[in-house]
């Protein structure tokens, strides 16, 4: 259990730093967002 | 069995990502100059501050979105907008509906302390945002809202609190007012 607690907290990390980071990921992640928002919508 | 467990395993991860992900965007944008558009940003800060005569806003009806921005809190976000005799209006929609209560925010701090910061074109301009609760004589606006965004928006809605409408006047008149 303590295992899988300590992967979700590696993914969470991973995931936080490349968006923050990486140029252009943060773009791409809003670009993801809007598409699903406008689909939820439609 | 095995095959929807490893499904729902993988499911699970990949919603982690996933939300990780646009709650990181969300909060990252919050400190840049200004809003995307989805997440709502900080102050806005680069573009000339505007001085001089109150302009006529009919060219805003040209114009899709424009970045507003509260002084508090110092929060941005993009929006619709549209200019009836010359005045600039700016609105929040579904505000009866549980995801709008919940949502947004910015009309009920706007309606607090109406204090505001418009950019356009790169631009920035002063203005007192004033909320309208009531349509009457507002047929003509809420018509160019519905030609230029398909809104469904009427009087009768800014009547039932549906749709929060403001007029963002000069700082001036609500300083003069008081």
């Amino acid at each position: 259990m303590k295992n899988l607690y300590l992967k979700i907290v590696a993914v969470i990390g991973i995931t936080s730093l490349s968006v923050w980071f990486i140029p252009g990921a943060d773009d791409g992640v809003e670009l993801f967002f809007q598409v699903i928002v406008l689909v939820a919508s439609s | 069995m095995g095959f929807l467990r490893k499904i729902g395993i993988l499911l699970g991860w990949l919603l982690l990502i996933v939300s990780t992900a646009v709650v990181t965007a969300a909060v990252k944008q919050r400190s840049q100059d200004g809003p995307n558009r989805v997440f709502a940003g900080g102050p806005l800060i680069s573009g000339d501050l505007y001085e001089g005569l109150e302009p006529d806003w009919s060219f805003v009806n040209n114009i899709d979105t424009i970045e507003l921005q509260l002084l508090d809190p110092e929060e941005s976000r993009r929006i619709w907008t549209a200019s009836i005799d010359g005045k600039l209006y700016v609105w929040s929609g579904y505000m009866n509906s549980t995801v709008g209560k919940i949502w947004k925010s910015w009309p009920a701090q706007a309606e607090r302390d109406g204090r505001a910061i418009v950019r356009v074109a790169g631009v920035r301009y002063e203005r007192q945002l004033i909320r309208i609760e009531k349509g009457d004589g507002l047929e003509s606006l809420t018509s160019l809202m519905q030609e230029k965004y398909g809104s469904s928006a009427s009087p009768a809605s800014i009547d039932a609190g549906d749709l929060w409408m403001f007029v963002a006047g000069p700082r001036s008149v609500k300083e003069s007012a008081k």
